[in-house]
């Protein structure tokens, strides 16, 4: 049962993770090396983007979205009720 | 284009080695590949087919027939650049799901999914499924522990075993369409977009909006989004359940149609993430993201039910007696919805592959904290082609309102004495003494989920590739992080598996990377003939060896209106006596509409001068709705009322492989002959779902999704054309080459014949008319004997034979069409040699054999681009 107002419970699932997300992104953040444009080789291959296979990724995403509770969000971009 | 001018510009500053120019190049626009990239060279058309197959439940006191959940998925996605920097982008999604699936959980002492048991000709009773069954009885200890009996009552012991009640769905469809429209500033990017997901019981409406921003010589990218969604849920709520089922909290909400119950309700979803993506150095990137979704209004599961075991405190003796009965699901009408996430990309020096490792963290205000972990090889193979095994973690803790079933220690319903007026009244549970929010949607209990998978990508040239995938899912109460996850009774596994095909359309024309240089770098079949109208296959070869055509078609048909015998409507009599068997097998129903619609991909490939080859793959779904036929006779003692309403199904069709072959080439005419087979892989024995506790056998014939029969497919076509002017014929049939399918029957023979004029309005524009003339004959054979139990009796066959649907000779007929289209050739810029069609057929004339719906007309659309 709740027994305080989402809002709180809001606020105090954002206190307890920013800490860590800042926390992880500046330690990632001060270690980045200048990369020029032309040292980017490596890092426009196709296999080196964030997302590889974007049109399958939409697939299984789907698929998980439709039993999983963390996935299911998908606001924003349809998705249908997946109910069953 | 903006971006490859600063491309240029830096280039220009300080010229990179030449082996690393391209990449270099293609570097410069990486930050942006994961927000909203404006590259002409990512305009692309994408088509997948995905399938999702989960394995069958243990029901463990009885055997579960059902099959499990199954979902057709068909996917396309365009993305063209409209100017230097705007693009757009277009989806196209549908999904086709069928099967068995939990609706609730009770203790297995309650014997809720049961024996369903049938008698046979030769008088034994025997087992032949399950049944669910949602308001039984239990023994319970005085602490409600379930107790064991044996046949005669007899307590054996606790049994604190669970598990899942079953209820089967029949195929449904959900389709949706979005878009997106993009621009693009040096340094910034901005992404609009909105759609539409309709199904029949869900309807959802969604907008969103993502702006990009590099910093440091994008070595940085931020990306901020936002998004809402409105969606309406009318729930017809299954007509076997709904009786069992206390749907009081929801009494306001429920309305009453004919015979159904619709269960409505309104959602709505705001979200918005933020992320940024950062370039550690040359090997490296990784990305944080951070994301915060507040859904509010009904967020239900309107087909899952909470059993609730009411036990009276007032009885005496040593053990209890529990009653269970399904209540409608109640989840808070807000859900605050926090996520967190980290995606790290390293490339492998010595593998020359990459690592992807990903993190997400997810917590929301219902009490649910989950965890996934992704990992990700890739790994190039040869210039060609890429492995990529994968391997997935998920764990997620409980909903603090879940509970596999309630418990309540009150009666559900109990009569009581009234002295003074000495009537006897009925007091039911007292619903404030249940709790707000109850769920037992396996979704938001306690679980692990690990899955493993492999894809292959091979790119066939700069601008055709194809990509596979298939991936194995196992969820279980014991693989949650720290343990306490549900019972065993909830383990379920799954394969899903997808298949795409992706051009990039900036690469086609560009035929500097084309594997075949000696050719001439314009697009060709494009000016050597007028394209025939959109409804035409097989127009036309590809003239050079080595060169390729892709396409995609679209086929919309409509049956509706009156029913007709022959040429003329067919009076309601008529049906009933004559489009039906005979005597006791008169019709009851008959169709109201029916809705056929392809997609199609079309792949040509000319492998000499003269010969081209297609491969034809077609996804297509359908839906239908009856109705009650007046005067309809009585249902025959044993016979079964059909449920009635509307039916779906989706999925691949048939396969069409093809050869057309130049016969004769002269300057204004040509002709030439196909030869082709198409493959039997679309399914032809879909089924009802058991309704009214019948089993109804195969969903209609024209329903099925193939012909079930590998069949011959040849035509002959001429071609013409002089100045603005061109025409054509064709002459085309379809024969059968087996006598009958796996379910018994083979869809008649057709013989095409179609004449089209077509006058070019423009360099870019003509238009078209066209006649067809169109003979099938009626399907042969009919669905093998499917045994099955209606009102407990196990018959040979159950297969529905209640409308002209239902019947082998209510195909086919003698048909007239007229067409009017129009075609568009893209002449100039970036997408030279495009073609695009639309055609409408609209029927003239319709002679069918038996009695038929009528036809309201069938539209047509392709698009082609050759290579």
């Amino acid at each position: 049962m709740l027994n305080h107002s989402p809002f709180i419970t809001v606020i105090n699932i954002i206190r307890n993770t920013t800490g860590y997300f800042l926390f992880f992104s500046s330690l990632l953040l001060s270690g980045c090396a200048s990369v020029s444009p032309w040292q980017r080789g490596i890092l426009a291959k196709p296999e080196m983007q964030l997302s590889t296979q974007p049109v399958q990724a939409l697939f299984y995403e789907h698929a998980y979205g439709s039993r999983e509770a963390a996935s299911g969000s998908n606001a924003g971009s349809g998705g249908g009720c997946g109910c069953y | 284009m903006q971006a490859v001018e600063v491309a240029v510009a830096v280039i220009k500053k300080k010229p990179p080695h030449s082996a690393l120019h391209a990449l270099t190049f293609a570097a410069l626009a990486l930050p942006g590949i994961m927000a909203a990239p404006v590259f002409a060279d990512n305009d692309n058309v994408d088509f997948q087919y995905g399938h999702y197959q989960e394995g069958k439940r243990n029901l463990f006191s009885v055997k579960n027939d059902k099959n499990p959940i199954e979902v057709e998925s068909l996917f396309g996605k365009a993305t063209f650049s409209l100017t230097d920097r705007v693009n757009f982008t277009t989806h196209y999604s549908q999904d086709t799901w069928s099967g068995a699936t939990p609706i609730s959980t009770a203790p297995l002492v309650a014997q809720s999914n049961r024996a369903y048991l049938a008698d046979t000709a030769s008088g034994q009773t025997i087992t032949v499924g399950a049944s669910p069954y949602l308001n039984t009885q239990l023994l319970v200890t005085k602490k409600f522990v379930p107790l064991q009996q044996n046949d005669v009552g007899k307590v054996l012991g606790k049994a604190p075993q669970l598990v899942h009640i079953l209820s089967m769905a029949s195929p449904e469809t959900r389709k949706q369409g979005d878009f997106n429209l993009g621009y693009e500033w040096d340094e910034a990017a901005i992404d609009i977009g909105g759609g539409l997901s309709l199904e029949n019981d869900y309807e959802s409406r969604f907008g969103n909006v993502m702006s990009r921003w590099d910093f440091n010589q994008k070595r940085t990218t931020v990306n901020l989004g936002a998004s809402y969604t409105n969606s309406d849920t009318s729930a017809i709520l299954d007509h076997d359940a709904s009786p069992y089922i206390t749907k009081d909290y929801f009494a306001t909400q429920i309305i009453q149609s004919g015979a159904m119950k619709i269960l409505q309700g309104n959602r709505q979803d705001w979200s918005t993430t933020v992320s940024l993506t950062q370039i550690i150095n040359k090997y490296s990137l990784f990305e944080t993201s951070l994301g915060y979704t507040q859904s509010t209004g009904y967020l239900e599961n309107p087909y899952k039910v909470m059993t609730i075991m009411f036990v009276d405190p007032e009885q005496t003796a040593k053990r209890l007696t529990g009653n269970l009965h399904a209540f409608l699901e109640q989840r808070p009408e807000q859900r605050n919805q926090f996520s967190m996430g980290g995606k790290f990309v390293q490339h492998i020096d010595f593998a020359e592959a990459a690592v992807h490792l990903e993190y997400r963290f997810f917590q929301d205000d219902w009490g649910i904290a989950a965890h996934t972990f992704g990992a990700e090889w890739v790994q190039p193979l040869t210039s060609t082609w890429v492995i990529t095994p994968k391997i997935r973690y998920y764990s997620q803790d409980a909903a603090d309102f879940y509970q596999p079933y309630l418990l309540s220690k009150q009666a559900y319903s109990k009569t009581q004495y009234d002295p003074t007026t000495g009537k006897f009244s009925l007091i039911p549970y007292d619903p404030s003494k249940l709790p707000n929010n109850f769920s037992s949607d396996q979704r938001l209990s306690a679980y692990g989920a690990i899955s493993g998978g492999l894809s292959l990508s091979k790119r066939f040239s700069k601008a055709i590739s194809l990509e596979a995938g298939i991936e194995y899912y196992q969820h279980a109460g014991s693989l949650k992080i720290g343990g306490g996850g549900e019972g065993h009774y909830s383990d379920f596994d799954s394969f899903m598996a997808n298949a795409a095909l992706k051009v990039n359309l900036a690469n086609l024309d560009s035929r500097a990377f084309n594997l075949h240089p000696e050719h001439h770098p314009h697009p060709h079949q494009a000016h050597h003939h007028a394209h025939a109208p959109a409804g035409v296959m097989f127009d036309h070869l590809l003239t050079d060896a080595g060169s390729w055509m892709i396409g995609y078609r679209f086929m919309h048909d409509e049956q509706g209106g009156a029913m007709l015998q022959g040429t003329h409507t067919s009076s309601e009599q008529t049906i009933v006596k004559t489009g039906c068997g005979t005597g006791s097998e008169g019709c009851r129903l008959t169709p109201t509409f029916m809705d056929m619609t392809m997609h199609m991909v079309d792949i040509m490939y000319a492998p000499l001068p003269g010969l081209t080859l297609m491969l034809m793959p077609q996804f297509m779904d359908m839906a239908m709705n009856l109705r009650n036929l007046t005067d309809a006779p009585p249902v025959p003692v044993g016979g079964h009322v059909h449920s009635g309403t509307g039916h779906a199904t989706g999925g691949i069709g048939d396969t069409g492989m093809y050869a057309l072959i130049k016969a004769i080439d002269l300057t204004h005419h040509h002709l030439h002959v196909g030869l082709g087979l198409s493959a039997p892989t679309g399914d032809v024995d879909i089924q009802l779902r058991r309704a009214h506790q019948q089993d109804e056998g195969y969903i209609h014939y024209g329903m099925q999704l193939g012909s079930g029969t590998w069949d011959f497919k040849p035509s002959l076509t001429y071609t013409g054309q002089h100045e603005q002017w061109s025409w054509g014929a064709q002459f085309s049939s379809t024969q059968r080459l087996e006598e009958k399918g796996s379910t018994g029957y083979a869809l008649g023979d057709l013989w095409q014949t179609t004449a089209w004029g077509s006058y070019q309005l423009s360099p870019s524009w003509s238009s078209s008319i066209r006649g067809v003339h169109t003979n099938q004959q009626a399907i042969t054979g009919q669905f093998t004997a499917l045994p099955g139990v209606v009102n407990g009796v196990l018959l040979d066959d159950v297969n529905q034979r209640s409308g002209p649907m239902d019947f082998a000779k209510n195909y086919g007929g003698r048909f007239w069409d007229l067409g009017f289209g129009v075609n568009y050739t893209v002449t100039d810029g970036d997408f030279t040699g495009n073609t695009l069609g639309v055609e409408w057929l609209q029927p003239l004339s319709t002679d069918v054999n038996g009695v038929q719906l009528d036809r309201q007309g069938a539209l047509s659309a392709t698009w082609g681009l050759a290579f």
